[in-house]
C-alpha cells in the first residue's frame, strides 16, 4: 500500500527536482527563471520525438537538454543584454513555447493535443536485486529510471561545485553582487547566461523525464505548471540545494497525493495548491525575520 | 618595482580639464605622486575629487591634459587597464560579494586551482595569512562579509588589491566610515604599505588624519589645485581655509538679538544612527528659534545628515525627543512634518529633492496636491497649479522652457530654484536646509541666500547644514559647530571668525 | 524642430519595435512550416477587421484585455509590480458567475451592479495580503502575486469541480447564469456586449483620473521616485497599498464582466492568460489610457483573427500566442532607442 506511493512521489518528484536544482542555480546566478515551464515543455516533446526517431535514450536526452538549453539562452540573453524585465520575458516565454509547441504539434504531425508516435523508447528503470524486495526501502531505491538517480546524486554535487569551483564560486558572486564581479576583472553578464543555459538544460531534462520516463508520449499539458512549481520549490529552498531538493520532494508528495485523491474524489485541487501558499508563508517568515533583525540593529 | 622606485611621478595628471556641460568639474589638475609615498587629496564634496579619481581609474576620460604613469602619459582604457598597470582603488562603496567569506572575496577571479579544477583552499588560507601577517592585521576569514564589520571590510579590500598585484592603492575617504579607533589601525595600515615600497594616494576631508599620515598634501577647490604642500609647511586652520576658500568681508549684517519667546525647534538629547545603524549624531541639545537662522558647521560625516534627517522627519531618532512648535514631533512621519509647516531642501538634489523625471509643475506642487487652491475636492486645478508655478518660479528667476518639460532639462541652479520654489511657496515655519546651493554657480548662490534670508526676515527659523565655511558665516545668526556627533560650541555671527568656526569644525572648543 | 522630435520618434519606435519583431518572428515560424507569410498576415488583418461582424469580435475579444491591461498599469505607475491580475480574473469571475445564478430573480439593474461590484471586491481582498507584505515587510510583490495566481486558479476550479458543479452539467463548471443577469449585447448577432463600452469608459476614467485627480498624481509621483515622495510627505506604503487593491479591483471586475458578458457562467479555465497578456498590454501602451485601449485592440485582433483563421486556412491558431509572447518578451527590452536620455543636461 505504503510501497507504490513511494514509488509514486520519487517518480513525481524527479521532475521538479531536476528543474528545481537548474532555477537554483539560474537564481544564485542573479536571475529568477519564470520561463522553466517553458523550457520543460519543449524539452518533453523534442524527447518523444529524438526517442521515437531513434529509438536512442541518451540521444533523447541529449536532445531534451540542448532544446532546453538554447530556450534559456534566448530567454537570459533578452535579459542580459537588452536589460529586460525577467518575469516578464519568463511569461513571455512560457506563453510563446507553448504557442510554439502546438503550432509544431498541428502543422508537422497533424495533431492536436496529444503526440504519441510509434516506437518511443522509455526510460529503462534499475531495478536492484534483492533490495527490491525489502518494504520501504527497495520501494524508494529500486525502480527508479536512471534521470531520477540523476536528479539526486545532483544535490550535492550542485552543493559542493557552488563551494568547490571556481565556476561555483564566481556563479554566487555574479548573484550577490554584479558590479563587484565586474570591479574584478569578469563579466558578470556571460556567467549569467551560462547558469541560464544550465536551468534551461535541466529544464529539459525534466520534460524528457515527464514524456519518455513517465508516460511515453507528449501531451500539450505534460507539464501541468511544474516548472512554476519547481519556481516554488527553489523559492522554498532560499537557494540552498539540500532544502530546494526538501521542497521539491514535498511537492513530489503532494502530486503523488493529489493523484491518488482525484480517484477519490477528494479535493485535488487544494493539494495542488499548497506549493505555493507554502511560498507565501515562507516569504512572509523571512520578512519578519527580516524586519526583526532591522529593528534589533537599530535598538542595540 | 625596483625600477618604479627610480621614476619620479608613479601616478599623476598633467593638466587634466573634464567638463560637464557648462560646469568644469576639474581645470587644469596637475598631480604628482612620488612612489613610496603617502599623497593626500584634500577639498569638500564638489570639488571635483571623485571626477579626478575616476580618470585616474580610466573610468571617465579628461577633455584636455592626460594621466601620468611612471613619468609618461598614458591613456588609459578602464579600471581593468589601470589596474593592469598596478593601479587599484577602494571605492567608498566596498566592492565586496556580501554572501561569499572574506576569504572567497579575496581570491575571486585569481582563484588558486588545484588538483581536478578544485579551488584550493590551502594555498588560498596560506597566501590570506601571508596577506594578514604583512598588514599587521588579524581577520577571520571564515565569516561572510555581510556579517564582518565595516573597517574589516575595508582592510579587506585594500587586501585584495595586494593579493592581485596593485603597488599603487587609491583609498576614496577610506575613513568616512570608520570609528576614531579603527581609523588609527587603518593609519598604521597605511604606514606600514608604504614601508614596504606601495605608494598611496589618499582622498579625505578629515585634516586630523591627513596632518598625520601624508607625506604630500594637494588641496582641491572648484575644481583647481590651489595648493601643494607637505605636513611641515601647513596646519589645520590653514587647509581649512583652503578647502573652505577665503570668507568674504560680510556686505551688512544684521544686528542679531535672540528672537523672544519659546524656542519653535527644540531636540533633548536628540541621538540618531545612520543607514548601517550606527550612531552618528548626539546625544545633542539644539534650539532654533523663529527668526533666526542656525548654521551647522563641521566636516562632511560628522552627523549632520542624521541631524538634517531627524529634523525634517526622515530618519528614525534612536533616543531622545523633538518637538515643535510646543508639539512632540519625536516618532511622527514625515507628512505630521510637513503639515506642522517644516520645508526641507535636501543636500541630495537629483534622489531625494526633487523627482527628475517629472515634470517641473508636478514638482513645483509636489506634496502641496492636495492644498487649496492646487485642487478641489480630489480634483487637480491644472490652471492654478499652472499658474501657481509660473507665479512662483518668476519670483526665483527661474529659467525653464516649459512648465511641462521635466525637470531634468534645467540647469543645476534652476533646478535648485524649482525646489526652493515649492518648499518656500508653502509658507513654512522652519525651514531645514542642507547644501542649499551645492552645484549652483555664483550668481546662483547669491540670490538662494537672499531667498534664506528674506525667509528668515518674514519671522521663518531656518536649520542650515552646509560645508561651506563661507555659506555658514555669510548667512547664519548662530553657527553651531558639530565634530563627532557632538556639538563642540556656539557662536553668535557678530563674534564668529574663520579662524573661531575653523576650529569648531575641528573639534576644539571655542574658548 | 528637429530636437523636439527626436523623443516622440524615439517612443514610437520604443512601441513599435515589439511588434515589427512579434511579426518577423511570426514570419519565420510560418515560413518555416510552409506558409507563405505574407498571405496569412493578409488574412489575419482581414479576419480582425474586414467588416462589421469581425470588428465586433475584435472588440469582444478586446474586452478583457482593456480591463487586465488597465489593472497591470494601476499597479506599475505606483512602482508595485503586480503580475496577479490573472488570479484576481478566476475569482472575480467566479463570484459574478455564482451571484448570477444565486440571485437570478432580482432585476436586471440590481444584479448586474451587485454582481460586478462582488467581484470586484473579491479581487481587491485577494491582493491585501502581497500589498500588505510590500508595505510593511518589503516582501518582493512579483512573487507572492504570481503565487497567488495559481491558488486563485486551483481555488476556483476545485469549487466548480465540487461544491459549485453544476447538477447534471458537464465537469467543471457552474450553472449558467441568469438571463437577467447577461449583460445586453450591443449588436447582435455578435457577442459585443456592454462590458466593452464599460471597460472603455473605465480606461477613460483612469486616464483622467492619473491626469487630474491628487490620487492619480500622488500614485504617479510614488512610482517615479519614492524617496522624493516621502520627502514631501506624501505616504509612500500606504499608496502602494491602495494600488495594490485597486489594481485587485480592476482584476476582479474584468472577470466579473468576461461571466456576465461572454461565458455567461464559470469554467475551469475561465481565462487563457488575460491577466498575463494585461501585463504586456500595460508595458507596451507605457501606462497611459490611449495606448491600454490601442494595444488591448491590436491583442484582440491577434486572437480574434486566429481563432476564425483555422477556418478558411490550415494554419494553426497557435500562431497568434507565438506572436503575443514574443511581444511580451521584447515589450520590456531596452533596443538602444533614446540611450542619450539621462545624460546630463
Amino acid at each position: 500500500m505504503i510501497d507504490p506511493f513511494i514509488q509514486a512521489a520519487l517518480l513525481m518528484t524527479t521532475p521538479i527536482l531536476l528543474a528545481a536544482i537548474g532555477g537554483l542555480v539560474n537564481r544564485i546566478g542573479g536571475l529568477v527563471n519564470i520561463g522553466l515551464e517553458s523550457m520543460m515543455l519543449a524539452g518533453a516533446l523534442v524527447a518523444v520525438e529524438v526517442s521515437a526517431a531513434t529509438g536512442s535514450v541518451i540521444a533523447a536526452l541529449a536532445a531534451a537538454a540542448l532544446i532546453g538549453g538554447l530556450i534559456g539562452l534566448s530567454m537570459s540573453l533578452v535579459v542580459t543584454r537588452l536589460q529586460a524585465n525577467e518575469i516578464i520575458v519568463g511569461l513571455g516565454f512560457s506563453v510563446a513555447v507553448a504557442g510554439l509547441v502546438r503550432f509544431v504539434l498541428k502543422s508537422a504531425y497533424g495533431v492536436s493535443g496529444t503526440f504519441n508516435p510509434p516506437g518511443v523508447a522509455m526510460l529503462p528503470r534499475i531495478n536492484i536485486p534483492f533490495v527490491s524486495d525489502i518494504p520501504v526501502l527497495g520501494a524508494i531505491l529500486s525502480g527508479q529510471d536512471g534521470l531520477t538517480w540523476f536528479a539526486w546524486a545532483m544535490v550535492p554535487a550542485t552543493a559542493f561545485l557552488l563551494h568547490r569551483t571556481r565556476a561555483g564560486l564566481r556563479l554566487r558572486a555574479t548573484g550577490a553582487a554584479e558590479a563587484t564581479v565586474r570591479a574584478v576583472g569578469l563579466s558578470p553578464l556571460s556567467i549569467r547566461d551560462a547558469s541560464t543555459v544550465f536551468a534551461g538544460a535541466m529544464a529539459g531534462l525534466a520534460g524528457a523525464h515527464l514524456s519518455i520516463g513517465v508516460v511515453g508520449l507528449f501531451n500539450e499539458g505534460i507539464t501541468g505548471g511544474r516548472g512554476f512549481i519547481a519556481l516554488a520549490a527553489f523559492y522554498f529552498g532560499r537557494s540552498a540545494p539540500w532544502r530546494t531538493a526538501l521542497g521539491a520532494l514535498l511537492f513530489g508528495l503532494f502530486d503523488a497525493a493529489q493523484i491518488r485523491l482525484q480517484g477519490h474524489g477528494a479535493p485535488a485541487e487544494l493539494v495542488q495548491m499548497l506549493p505555493y501558499l507554502i511560498v507565501i508563508i515562507v516569504l512572509t517568515g523571512l520578512g519578519l525575520a527580516d524586519r526583526s533583525r532591522v529593528s534589533e540593529r537599530a535598538l542595540s | 618595482m625596483m625600477d618604479r622606485a627610480r621614476v619620479a611621478i608613479r601616478l599623476g595628471a598633467r593638466k587634466v580639464t573634464r567638463r560637464f556641460g557648462p560646469v568644469v568639474a576639474n581645470d587644469q589638475i596637475d598631480l604628482a605622486v612620488a612612489p613610496g609615498t603617502i599623497h593626500a587629496i584634500v577639498g569638500g564634496n564638489g570639488a571635483g575629487k571623485s571626477t579626478l579619481m575616476r580618470i585616474l581609474q580610466g573610468v571617465d576620460q579628461p577633455d584636455e591634459g592626460s594621466v601620468i604613469l611612471d613619468d609618461a602619459p598614458v591613456r588609459l582604457t578602464g579600471p581593468a587597464d589601470a589596474f593592469a598597470r598596478g593601479i587599484g582603488m577602494v571605492h567608498q562603496e566596498f566592492m565586496l560579494a556580501p554572501n561569499l567569506t572574506l576569504l572567497e572575496n579575496l581570491i575571486l577571479a585569481r582563484e588558486p586551482v588545484g588538483r581536478g579544477g578544485l579551488i584550493d583552499w590551502r594555498v588560498a588560507q596560506a597566501e590570506a595569512d601571508r596577506l594578514a601577517a604583512l598588514a599587521g592585521v588579524a581577520l577571520d576569514w571564515r565569516v561572510k562579509v555581510a556579517d564582518a564589520p565595516v573597517h574589516q571590510r575595508q582592510i579587506l579590500e585594500i587586501l585584495r588589491l595586494l593579493y592581485r598585484g596593485a603597488d599603487v592603492l587609491i583609498l576614496d575617504e577610506p575613513t568616512a566610515v570608520l570609528a576614531p579607533a579603527q581609523v588609527t589601525e587603518l593609519i598604521a595600515l597605511m604606514r606600514r604599505l608604504k614601508a614596504e615600497g606601495r605608494t598611496i594616494l589618499f582622498i579625505s576631508h578629515k585634516l586630523d588624519e591627513v596632518m598625520s599620515v601624508a607625506d604630500v598634501i594637494t588641496v582641491i577647490r572648484v575644481g583647481r589645485v590651489v595648493a601643494t604642500t607637505t605636513p611641515a609647511q601647513t596646519d589645520k586652520a590653514q587647509l581649512a581655509q583652503l578647502m573652505v576658500g577665503e570668507a568674504v568681508a560680510m556686505a551688512k549684517v544684521a544686528p542679531y538679538s535672540r528672537p523672544p519667546g519659546a524656542p519653535l525647534f527644540s531636540a533633548r538629547g536628540l541621538v540618531a544612527r545612520d543607514g548601517r545603524g550606527l550612531k552618528r549624531l548626539g546625544p545633542i541639545d539644539l534650539d532654533i528659534f523663529a527668526g533666526e537662522i542656525v548654521g551647522i558647521a563641521g566636516v562632511a560625516g560628522n552627523g549632520q545628515d542624521e541631524l538634517v534627517a531627524s529634523a525634517a522627519g526622515l530618519g528614525a531618532i534612536a533616543e531622545g525627543a523633538i518637538s515643535f512648535g510646543g508639539r512632540d514631533f519625536t516618532r511622527a512621519p514625515a507628512s505630521r512634518f510637513r503639515a506642522a509647516g517644516i520645508s526641507y531642501l535636501s543636500a541630495d538634489r537629483s534622489e531625494e529633492g526633487l523627482c527628475l523625471t517629472a515634470s517641473i509643475s508636478d514638482n513645483f506642487i509636489a506634496g502641496r496636491e492636495q492644498e487649496s487652491p492646487f485642487s478641489r475636492g480630489g480634483f487637480l486645478r491644472l490652471k492654478m497649479i499652472n499658474a501657481g508655478a509660473e507665479n512662483a518660479l518668476a519670483k526665483l528667476s527661474v529659467r525653464y522652457g516649459r512648465l511641462t518639460d521635466a525637470v531634468r532639462s534645467l540647469s543645476g541652479g534652476n533646478q535648485q530654484r524649482v525646489a526652493i520654489a515649492r518648499e518656500l511657496e508653502r509658507g513654512p515655519r522652519l525651514l531645514v536646509a542642507a547644501q542649499p546651493t551645492r552645484g549652483v554657480d555664483i550668481v546662483g548662490i547669491a540670490f538662494i541666500h537672499e531667498q534664506i534670508a528674506a525667509f528668515r526676515d518674514r519671522g521663518g527659523a531656518v536649520l542650515l547644514v552646509s560645508e561651506e565655511l563661507e555659506e555658514i558665516l555669510t548667512l547664519s545668526d548662530r553657527i553651531v559647530g558639530l565634530y563627532g556627533g557632538q556639538v563642540t560650541g556656539q557662536l553668535l555671527r557678530s563674534e564668529a571668525s574663520v579662524e573661531k568656526v575653523g576650529r569648531l569644525m575641528l573639534g576644539q572648543k571655542a574658548a | 524642430m528637429g530636437v523636439a522630435m527626436l523623443p516622440a520618434l524615439s517612443r514610437a519606435a520604443g512601441v513599435a519595435a515589439p511588434f515589427a519583431l512579434a511579426v518577423v518572428i511570426g514570419a519565420i515560424v510560418l515560413a518555416a512550416t510552409g506558409h507563405e507569410p505574407l498571405g496569412v498576415y493578409g488574412l489575419m488583418a482581414s479576419e480582425a477587421f474586414g467588416g462589421e461582424r469581425r470588428i465586433a469580435a475584435t472588440l469582444t475579444a478586446a474586452t478583457p484585455l482593456l480591463l487586465t491591461g488597465l489593472a497591470a498599469a494601476v499597479a506599475f505607475r505606483s512602482g508595485i509590480f503586480n503580475v496577479g491580475a490573472e488570479g484576481c480574473f478566476y475569482l472575480g469571475g467566479m463570484v459574478a458567475a455564482v451571484l448570477g445564478f444565486a440571485l437570478g430573480d432580482w432585476p436586471s439593474v440590481l444584479l448586474i451592479p451587485v454582481a460586478l461590484v462582488g467581484a470586484a471586491i473579491v479581487g481587491g481582498l485577494w491582493l491585501v495580503g502581497p500589498g500588505v507584505l510590500r508595505a510593511r515587510l518589503g516582501v518582493d510583490e512579483v512573487v507572492t502575486t504570481l503565487m497567488l495566481n495559481f491558488i486563485a486558479v486551483d481555488l476556483t476550479s476545485w469549487l466548480v469541480n465540487g461544491p459549485l458543479l453544476a447538477r447534471g452539467s458537464a465537469n467543471s463548471a457552474t450553472a449558467p447564469i441568469a438571463v437577467g443577469a447577461e449583460l445586453p449585447r450591443l449588436l447582435p448577432p455578435t457577442t459585443l456586449h456592454l462590458g466593452f463600452v464599460i471597460s472603455l469608459a473605465l480606461v477613460a476614467l483612469y486616464g483622467l483620473w492619473s491626469r487630474f485627480t491628487v490620487a492619480g498624481f500622488r500614485s504617479r509621483i510614488v512610482g517615479l521616485n519614492a524617496r522624493f515622495s516621502r520627502a514631501v510627505g506624501i505616504h509612500v506604503s500606504s499608496t502602494f497599498l491602495r494600488m495594490m487593491v485597486l489594481s485587485g479591483l480592476i482584476g476582479g471586475l474584468a472577470g466579473g464582466i468576461h461571466a456576465l458578458g461572454l461565458v455567461h457562467r464559470f469554467v475551469a479555465g475561465f481565462s487563457p492568460g488575460y491577466g498575463f497578456t494585461g501585463i504586456a498590454i500595460a508595458l507596451l501602451g507605457r501606462n497611459s489610457a490611449l495606448g491600454i485601449i490601442l494595444a488591448a485592440i491590436v491583442f484582440g485582433a491577434l486572437s480574434s483573427a486566429g481563432a476564425t483563421m483555422q477556418l478558411f486556412s490550415d494554419v494553426p491558431i497557435e500562431i497568434v500566442e507565438i506572436m503575443q509572447g514574443a511581444v511580451m518578451i521584447f515589450a520590456v527590452a531596452k533596443f538602444g532607442f533614446g540611450q542619450a536620455r539621462g545624460a546630463r543636461a
